[in-house]
């Protein structure tokens, strides 16, 4: 069933309970808008990574210039409205050492974790999602959520290392069921009051954790592991359970909408139009009530399938097979899929800049990390791979830059945005990715 | 098992629990309590020590038990109610990693090597033929011991064997060969094939599983003919797909293409023709690839980072898809995979990304002449023929059916590990019941590696 983007809004206004309750939550407000009169508390960090498959086109999207007063090239022209929030790095390097370049992947693992990985589809530590969750997601009800816009749970680009990647919600409606079905209690009404059955479910959680000792007994190293897992995937459920019990405190200005219905998710490019603004929106959400402060977005898998109806070739296989324009100098066609790609990203980011909160809007108070597994994807080149940060941290973050071809291993973006959320950590990356000295000039 | 496969199944064991306690299922319970307001050991220990044996597929141990029977009285007293405290005992089992991992316990037999032990015995029995828990009958062969003898077992097997619930087991089976579980997020491109739909797709999956079935558990019949048979299964949306008229009035129906469609087996179903493709055209590499790997257990590695595709990209004149991928022939790192793999995509060239049939290509008629091991043969019945007389493909079969029941990679088992299975298969002229019973009567079949430092092993999650 096709969703009508008015059928969400329509519900959106419907939550006339909400709405009422925000002049409420206004005054709760600082006269600067920036925190809780009340309790004086600091708004939260938050933290999203979005990824988009293949990357652009070298000739197209890198500015001339470095600074602030770069030209909005071609391919950046979609995210135009949002450049003051936005950092744009070029000439990366992803040193791969002594591993292969898995296609499609080891430059989006390098990008997510800062080791060169040495698997297919498996990350080599946790990524940087989780690393930021370890230190900003106490107390919400979920530790992160990943959504996927093209239907494939698999489209996950977060994990715990290894084989535990965390799969994605795979629909608007999936994700909103997570978010806001069963179990959540809406912060922005004023009749929010514990469910009493948590503490019911936690005495079964920790039930079920007591034989911990017994279940990980005469396991072999694998296994072990794996049972380990297990434990502290209980033990998170556990700690989503004691969040439960909080009423969170929020400032956004948002009214929870009515479930959308089921839609076609998969990779064709109209059909992601519709679904990416939508599960955007619902992340958006669940940042600005507090269920999360770790929203991961995928738009499709490395080496997108994405395709525009009518076209046999499709995004991928346009990046292989498509020939270089001897004119132009480079391929129109990945070219144009290139900008259709970061129109996307710019549907992301009205979302995210859409919610009012405090002094700004939500995305002034988050951090996204865009990232993609090619620089050039005809050849599954690594370096040079483009590398996006947008939002503001909460004044965390210089924005409105353009951070020229310095050779940088791509790592260092990664531990820029670690010290503006707060990770405390003296370097990041293995190998030749290993690096100790972040982007000072951003840090605020 | 990530925090949020955990947050499901949580969800799950509570939903399940909550439905077995409620007032339309208690009946069904063994036992009643005293008094439905206040918590009863007696009869809630009876419940869980029978449930619990069906959920871990072994007895519960005493601590196992008695910690929910105190979880159920705890929260009986607190809910004000029998049923409500064992709802919680019950889901805490149905979320405890003994139900949602699979366990193998060993023990060290007489002859130094290590053997499985009888519960665990059962355990893999019914997950390999029911995809699911052992009954009651195959749980009291293990705790008799008559499941560590021949006769005990083959008496259970040849039992479970005729169960209905073996087609449920095997459709999981194939569900895995053939890789239908990636089928859900194919996507084929609406412009140039309209007629393609969730419908179709859905249809398609499920005529593969019904042939499959069909051949190898309804009509006994040779296995190798899931590579030639003209005999499918279709409803309307399939009819509307193959271009078919349907004139029936049911659902499903048996169907048997002409002699002159061109249609061979599961090769040339809408499943495996769309599944192998892009969504908008189809890819003989991609074809090629997935059927050397599947039928033959011949994976193929990936292709080099920095292919230089100008070789096939002339703008100038549109080239078939067969002249450009001979352009991989002139380059020898590209031809030794190319070679191997493309002849079997190219000689089904005859169907397009969803299956239909076509003869033309940019106006040119399209070859459907392949090479392959110095056998040459057209099109997709030569394949189907070429597969079917190709030892390789039964034993790729036992390959597979051996390393899904012991839940490991196909690509690391011995040959010799299925030697048993594959050798009945082939007496047995190709019976899948024949192969199956092989394997799991074979001597070495439940035993196992002696462990280095520890006792046991956990061999597959599920």
């Amino acid at each position: 069933m096709k969703l009508d983007r008015r059928f969400f809004l329509r519900g959106t206004s419907q939550g006339a309970l909400a709405v009422m309750a925000l002049p409420f939550l206004d005054c709760f407000l600082d006269s600067k808008g920036k925190a809780l009169a009340v309790t004086g508390r600091p708004l939260p960090s938050r933290f999203g990574t979005y990824f988009y498959g293949l990357g652009l086109t070298k000739q197209l999207w890198i500015p001339k210039v470095g600074g602030t007063d770069y030209e909005m090239t071609m391919e950046l022209k979609p995210l135009e409205g949002y450049r003051k929030k936005l950092n744009v790095f070029s000439g990366l390097r992803v040193p791969l050492d002594d591993n292969p370049n898995y296609q499609h992947w080891s430059g989006a693992a390098a990008a997510a974790t800062g080791i060169s990985p040495t698997k297919h589809s498996e990350f080599d530590s946790k990524t940087i999602d989780q690393q930021v969750a370890d230190v900003i997601s106490h107390g919400t009800r979920f530790k992160s959520v990943s959504a996927s816009a093209a239907g494939d749970p698999k489209h996950g680009y977060s994990s715990l290392g290894g084989p535990n990647t965390l799969p994605a919600e795979a629909s608007p409606l999936s994700l909103y069921t997570r978010l806001f079905g069963p179990g959540f209690q809406d912060p922005t009404k004023g009749d929010w009051k514990p469910d009493p059955q948590i503490m019911v479910q936690q005495s079964v959680l920790s039930a079920v954790s007591e034989n911990r000792k017994t279940a990980m007994a005469n396991l072999g190293a694998a296994d072990k592991a794996r049972m380990d897992q297990y434990f502290t995937s209980v033990r998170e459920a556990e700690l989503q359970m004691a969040a439960e019990l909080q009423r969170p405190d929020i400032q956004a200005k948002v009214a929870i909408p009515d479930a959308p219905g089921e839609m076609v998710c998969n990779n064709a490019l109209p059909n992601l139009r519709a679904t990416l603004p939508l599960m955007a929106k619902l992340g958006a959400m669940a940042l600005a009530t507090d269920q999360t402060r770790v929203f991961n977005m995928s738009v499709s898998e490395p080496g997108s399938q994405i395709f525009v109806p009518g076209d046999s070739l499709g995004y991928h296989q346009s990046t292989h097979e498509e020939p270089i324009d001897p004119v132009l100098g480079y391929q129109p066609r990945v070219a144009q899929y290139n900008i259709q790609n970061m129109e996307l990203f710019a549907a992301y980011l009205k979302e995210m800049d859409a919610i009012p909160e405090g002094d700004g809007t939500l995305l002034d108070h988050m951090l996204v990390f865009a990232f993609t597994d090619q620089s050039f994807a005809k050849i599954h080149a690594v370096d040079g791979l483009p590398i996006m940060v947008a939002g503001g941290g909460s004044g965390k973050m210089k924005m409105g830059h353009h951070v020229a071809g310095d050779s940088s291993p791509v790592s260092r973006v990664g531990l820029t945005i670690q010290k503006a959320m707060g990770v405390s950590l003296d370097s990041w990356g293995k190998g030749s990715m290993e690096i100790r000295q972040p982007y000072t000039e951003l840090l605020a | 098992m990530t925090p949020v496969g955990f947050e499901s199944f949580t969800q799950m064991a509570d939903s399940i629990a909550t439905q077995v306690v409620s007032e339309k299922y208690r009946a069904k319970l063994p036992c009643k309590p005293k008094d439905a307001n206040a918590p009863d050991d007696a009869c809630s220990k009876q419940v869980l020590d029978h449930y619990g044996m069906l959920l871990f597929r072994r007895p519960l141990t005493s601590d196992e038990l008695k910690n929910a029977v105190n979880l159920s009285a705890k929260l009986a007293k607190s809910q004000k109610g029998f049923y409500a405290g064992l709802r919680y005992g019950l889901a805490s089992l149905i979320q405890a990693p003994d139900f949602l991992f699979r366990k193998e316990w060993a023990v060290p037999a007489a002859d130094k090597t290590w053997a499985i032990e009888p519960y665990s015995r059962a355990t893999r029995l019914s997950y390999l033929l029911w995809n699911s828990t052992p009954d009651a009958e195959l749980l009291a062969a293990a705790k008799s011991g008559d499941l560590n003898t021949a006769a005990g077992l083959d008496k259970q097997v040849t039992r479970m064997m005729t169960s209905p619930r073996l087609d449920v087991g095997m459709r999981a089976f194939f569900n895995d060969m053939l890789e239908l579980d990636t089928f859900d997020t194919v996507s084929k491109d609406s412009i140039l094939y309209p007629k393609w739909s969730s419908t179709i797709a859905a249809s398609a999956k499920e005529e593969t599983l019904r042939t499959a079935i069909g051949l190898a558990l309804h009509d006994n019949g040779d296995m190798r003919e899931l590579m030639t048979t003209r005999k499918t299964y279709i409803n309307r949306a399939l009819a509307a797909d193959y271009r078919l008229a349907f004139p029936f009035k049911g659902d499903w129906v048996a169907y048997e293409f002409p002699a002159d469609a061109g249609r061979s087996g599961v090769l040339t179903q809408a499943s495996m023709l769309a599944m192998f493709s892009h969504p908008g055209r189809s890819s003989p590499t991609k074809r090629g690839v997935a059927l050397m790997d599947i039928f033959l257990c011949e994976p193929t590695p990936l292709p080099p980072a920095n292919v230089d595709f100008s070789a096939v990209n002339d703008p100038t004149g549109p080239l078939t898809v067969r002249q450009r991928l001979m352009a991989h022939a002139s380059n020898s790192a590209c031809a030794s995979c190319h070679t191997h793999s493309d002849p079997i995509g190219l000689s089904l060239e005859g169907f397009d990304t969803i299956g239909g049939v076509r003869t033309e290509e940019k106006g040119k008629p399209i070859d459907v002449s392949a090479t392959i091991q110095g056998k040459s043969f057209l099109g997709a019945i030569g394949l189907g023929d070429f597969l079917h007389d190709n030892p390789k493909y039964p034993a790729c079969i036992a390959r597979k059916i051996f390393a899904y029941s012991k839940g490991v990679n196909s690509e690391d088992v011995t040959a010799s590990s299925f030697k048993y299975g594959h050798t009945a298969f082939i007496g047995s002229g190709y019976k899948l019941r024949s192969l199956i019973k092989g394997l799991v009567e074979a001597p070495a079949y439940f035993t196992a590696d002696a462990p280095e430092p520890a006792a046991t092993k956990v061999a597959a999650s599920k």
